[in-house]
């Protein structure tokens, strides 16, 4: 492996003099790995351009323009309307291209500063030659690392040759959407692969780095459950509500109480991914619930003390703690919300100034004391906050809905354009229910208290009118239990590339959705029924547990955690993304013996025509969402986002009925065979969860698929489409290559249907690629 | 709020806005020109009940008074079956987009491209960047869409207007009535 030599002196007292801060770096050694190099480690966008330009020819991008304008530089702003071209020369295409690019260049950035920050940090407490141990099960620990920089880490210090790489490349693609670069807009396009690559690399490290340092379970498909939800909380205690994704001050948090013996004393509850990570150091911790639960749980007045890291955390939560008499300590320098930084100041004396009023809330941007002030400031805050009463009576409800002028201002504001006017109708009368009907469909963004012209605090009031609703959350959730095994990959390798498995089927990103969060939990529910392998992680991994089957039960107490049919994984943060990609990369190395090391376009290729994957966003809403769906494109990967997921402002679709397009290579003859359009798209936004599921469903066939697996995925596309749509699917003759292929039961009907649409047998393609190179060269 | 301008108010900026159409024989006249008119149905036409009034029926009406196929993006295709309209077929909103652009597209009878676009039942948002697509990229000037929810959509060539449920359904059911020859 080549990487650099660094020797760093931190404190050096000699007979010659004192040394600090010292740190050379020498060249770069070479270490056996016993796997030879691939053609590209560490690529540029460059040498993975033609695999990126195959991918973009079958996906065509389908642009849904966000706005007819550019308005990056002073030229503008341009009028980019039909043909027309900026000052710049870019055009309508190019410019969505290139605006799709700048969000993936921010997601991919946040997730590899925040690797930076965790592996420097770690680096700092455990040393640089800490150990990536994860576990004994997993001896393949970096696909990602492995397949795109040609890295094997063996310690913690091994992280960072490819965080410089991935700095170095995120920066060059950065500089790309500045004006008067790249002008085409599927180099942009290619440009937002590469991106997406680097991001799922990114987040790897950042997972690995907090697995083996903090100890987080291992590959644990029994990792614990832990609560979840709004009324989980023992509100008879000072809260601490830790929000974000860096979880390193919250670790802090729950050191100090360990270590002062206060862990009864106090409550620590989590908000977005901080809280996912929080859990995964200790059970005792509890999840609040999504990123969407920030200002309904802080309005509700609990929490006494909240703790922001990063990202995702919404940037009035400063505001909103004022209204409840909480104080705010911020974390991260990305994020310091114009509080002062008393990181040095004694922790007492910062404890005093916050309780006190003094300032509202403190920066202080070494975890390692955040813990303290945190704990202490809590500890003194909660008896101040004792009789803080932050919901209203419903006699104060009714009479701020009076106020109500029913301009509708409320309705154009909201997302959903849920029905606020005629709730706030209803409770003028007297008539609450209607207000708390709106809690199952609200994000809680609270655009609509900003529209209204007489500041009516329209979310507060529906939060007292559904007490009852948030008070009975009391759920469980598998705590993220990190990578897939290596030999959980090998049990089901086969039967995910036979398709005997019908899928993988990932529900992943944030909780922006259009119905509300019970659509995520019956797709969910709907997967496991029929034995697909489900993977979550982030917002997505908390909103499914939100509901309960007949018996009580989440669907974590119901389907066990293991990487198998009928399987609910949960991998943790949105950083453990990566572990759900690296499974796909671990299925070509650990189950077809594919070369790993960096050997992009092999593996992509492999998993692109042979592994039935597809990720589910449906409530997709940050540039980071934005980037983990381009690192699946790379990797051959569809993504179906919900409704709101059109505002990416382009999809990248195939069209079934042009033949063309959907040919391969087979890898022994080099014969090229029409293997039907499997996979369909790369990206595509669901109107209703009945279209994703069954989209997601035939996203799953792949070319390898063999004769018992196209079977039974057939079953189930023919199955669903009839269950939602009443009939089946007219593009059915497409994805039959031979009669054996027909589900026996189904075999009259389909038969039937088939001779209609003048269907004719074809070859099935066991070794498909769309690598001409390859041909002959692989098995 | 019988206005021309976005419902969703933060749905802007455009440099090409649609035409509003307030008058109901308006709304009439465009759906009577086109010549291969598809209307494309979205699973919120739902909430536009008012009533008994089902606004299914109403659009079904639509349809067979001027011959136009009928596009259902999701489940409520078995609700058009089972009223008996033929010309209906199921596909999603984003396919059917990719497919209106497209100059080649044959329609789904295979018998020529569409001239009219209608939509309805679609999330605002959703709806608004899937216009703002065929604004863009539709290829050629004689294509044209038009929008009948109660709610202006800038990015639509024909729009109705911002309108409660009430009123919408009157305007609808007038402009059945102007397309049947029943009213003026």
């Amino acid at each position: 492996m080549a990487r650099r030599l660094r020797i760093r002196l931190d404190e050096l007292k000699t007979d010659l003099g004192q040394i600090s801060g010292f740190e050379l770096q020498v060249g770069r050694i070479v270490e056996e790995w016993e796997e030879p190099e691939g053609p590209t480690p560490m690529p540029s966008v460059h040498q993975l351009r033609d695999w990126d330009h195959i991918l973009l020819k079958r996906y065509k991008p389908v642009y849904l323009p966000f706005c007819d304008l550019c308005c990056l530089c002073t030229y503008g702003k341009c009028d980019l309307s039909r043909d027309k071209r900026g000052v710049c020369g870019l055009d309508m295409a190019g410019q969505q291209s290139r605006i799709v690019l700048l969000a993936c260049c921010i997601g991919a950035a946040t997730h590899t500063a925040h690797a930076r920050e965790l592996v420097d940090e770690l680096i700092k407490k455990y040393g640089r030659d800490h150990p990536i141990d994860l576990g004994s099960e997993v001896f393949l620990e970096a696909p990602h690392m492995r397949l795109v920089c040609g890295i094997k880490p063996r310690t913690l210090g091994d992280l960072e040759d490819a965080l410089d790489y991935l700095e170095m490349e995120i920066c060059k693609m950065l500089a790309s959407t500045h004006t008067g670069q790249e002008g085409d807009n599927i180099d942009f396009e290619s440009k937002v692969l590469h991106v997406g690559m680097l991001d799922h690399v990114g987040m790897e490290i950042a997972d690995i780095a907090q697995i083996v340092a903090l100890g987080f379970p291992k590959a644990d498909p029994e990792a614990p459950l832990v609560d979840i939800g709004m009324g989980v909380v023992d509100q008879s205690k000072p809260v601490i509500l830790v929000i974000g994704h860096n979880v390193l001050p919250s670790t802090s948090i729950i050191d100090y109480l360990e270590e002062s013996g206060l862990y009864d004393a106090v409550e620590v509850c989590g908000l977005c991914c901080t809280a996912h990570d929080i859990t995964r150091y200790t059970r005792r911790a509890k999840i609040i619930g999504p990123m969407s639960w920030e200002i309904r749980f802080i309005r509700t007045g609990v929490p006494d003390v909240i703790v922001l890291d990063e990202q995702c955390v919404k940037t009035d939560i400063p505001l909103e703690a004022r209204k409840i008499g909480a104080v705010v300590i911020a974390t991260s320098e990305k994020a310091m919300h114009g509080f002062p930084d008393l990181t040095d100041e004694e922790p007492d004396k910062v404890v005093e100034k916050l309780v006190n009023g003094e300032i509202p809330g403190v920066y202080i941007h070494d975890p390692e004391r955040v813990g303290e002030i945190a704990v202490k400031a809590a500890l003194k805050v909660a008896p101040k906050r004792a009789r803080f009463k932050a919901l209203p009576s419903v006699e104060e409800v009714v009479s701020q809905a009076k106020r109500c002028r029913e301009c509708y201002q409320c309705v154009r504001a909201c997302p959903h354009n849920l029905p606020i006017t005629e709730a706030m109708r209803a409770a003028k009368k007297g008539d609450i229910s209607k207000l708390a009907d709106l809690y199952d469909y609200c994000l809680t963004c609270a655009r609509c208290e900003k529209a209204c012209p007489v500041d009516i605090p329209i979310v507060t009031l529906m939060l007292k009118a559904s007490e009852r609703k948030f008070r009975e959350e009391k759920f469980k959730i598998r705590v993220g239990r990190g990578p897939i095994q290596d030999t959980e990959i090998r049990k089901v390798g086969q039967p995910i590339v036979m398709g005997e498995i019908p899928g993988v089927i990932a529900f992943v990103g944030c909780p922006n959705y259009s119905y509300g969060g019970r659509d995520v939990y019956e797709m969910c529910q709907e997967f496991l029924k029929r034995n697909y392998i489900v993977t979550v992680s982030g917002c997505a991994a908390m909103t499914i547990a939100m509901y309960k089957n007949a018996e009580g039960r989440t669907l974590y107490e119901e389907y066990p955690g293991v990487f198998d049919a009928g399987g609910l994984v949960n991998v943790g943060s949105c950083v453990a993304n990566a572990h759900i990609s690296g499974a796909a990369i671990k299925i070509a190395s650990i189950f077809a013996k594919r070369r790993l090391r960096a050997n992009y376009k092999e593996i992509a290729d492999y998993i692109h025509t042979r592994v039935g994957a597809c990720g589910i966003a449906w409530g997709a809403m940050s540039q980071k969402a934005a980037a983990i769906a381009s690192g699946f494109w790379r990797l051959g990967i569809p993504v179906i986002v919900g409704p709101h997921g059109s505002k990416y402002r382009r999809m990248l679709m195939g069209r079934r009925e042009n033949e063309e397009d959907w040919y391969v290579y087979d890898a022994f003859t080099g014969e090229r065979v029409y293997a039907g359009p499997v996979p369909e798209h790369l990206f595509y936004t669901a109107e209703t969860k009945e279209e994703a599921i069954v989209m997601a469903v035939k996203l799953c066939m792949r070319a390898s698929d063999t004769t018992k697996g196209r079977q039974i995925k057939l079953t189930n596309y023919i199955d669903l489409h009839k269950k939602f749509f009443g009939t089946l699917p007219d593009d059915l003759h497409l994805f039959v290559r031979r009669e054996a292929d027909i589900p026996i039961t189904m075999k009259e009907e389909v038969l039937e249907f088939l001779k209609k649409k003048g269907w004719k047998e074809r070859r099935e393609v066991p070794n498909p690629t769309l690598l001409k190179e390859l041909v002959g060269k692989v098995r | 709020m019988m206005r021309a301008e976005p419902w969703q108010t933060a749905e802007v900026p455009y440099v090409i806005k649609s035409m509003p159409a307030t008058e109901a024989r308006r709304v009439a006249a465009i759906l009577k020109a086109a010549r291969r008119p598809l209307i494309v149905v979205g699973d919120r036409i739902r909430t536009y009940r008012v009533g008994d009034t089902d606004p299914l029926d109403l659009v079904l009406e639509i349809a067979r008074a001027v011959n136009a196929t009928v596009n259902v993006t999701g489940p409520l295709i078995v609700e058009v079956r089972k009223r008996g309209y033929e010309k209906a077929y199921l596909m999603p909103l984003m396919e059917v987009i990719d497919r209106l652009r497209d100059p080649e597209w044959k329609g789904h009878d295979g018998e020529g491209r569409y001239d009219l676009a209608v939509f309805i039942g679609f999330p605002y948002y959703f709806e608004w960047v899937a216009l703002n697509g065929l604004k863009h990229f539709a290829p050629d000037r004689g294509f044209r869409t038009l929008t009948l929810d109660p709610h202006y959509q800038p990015n639509s060539t024909f729009s109705l207007v911002n309108m409660p449920l009430e009123k919408w359904v009157e305007f609808i059911k007038e402009v059945i009535g102007i397309l049947k020859g029943e009213s003026k």
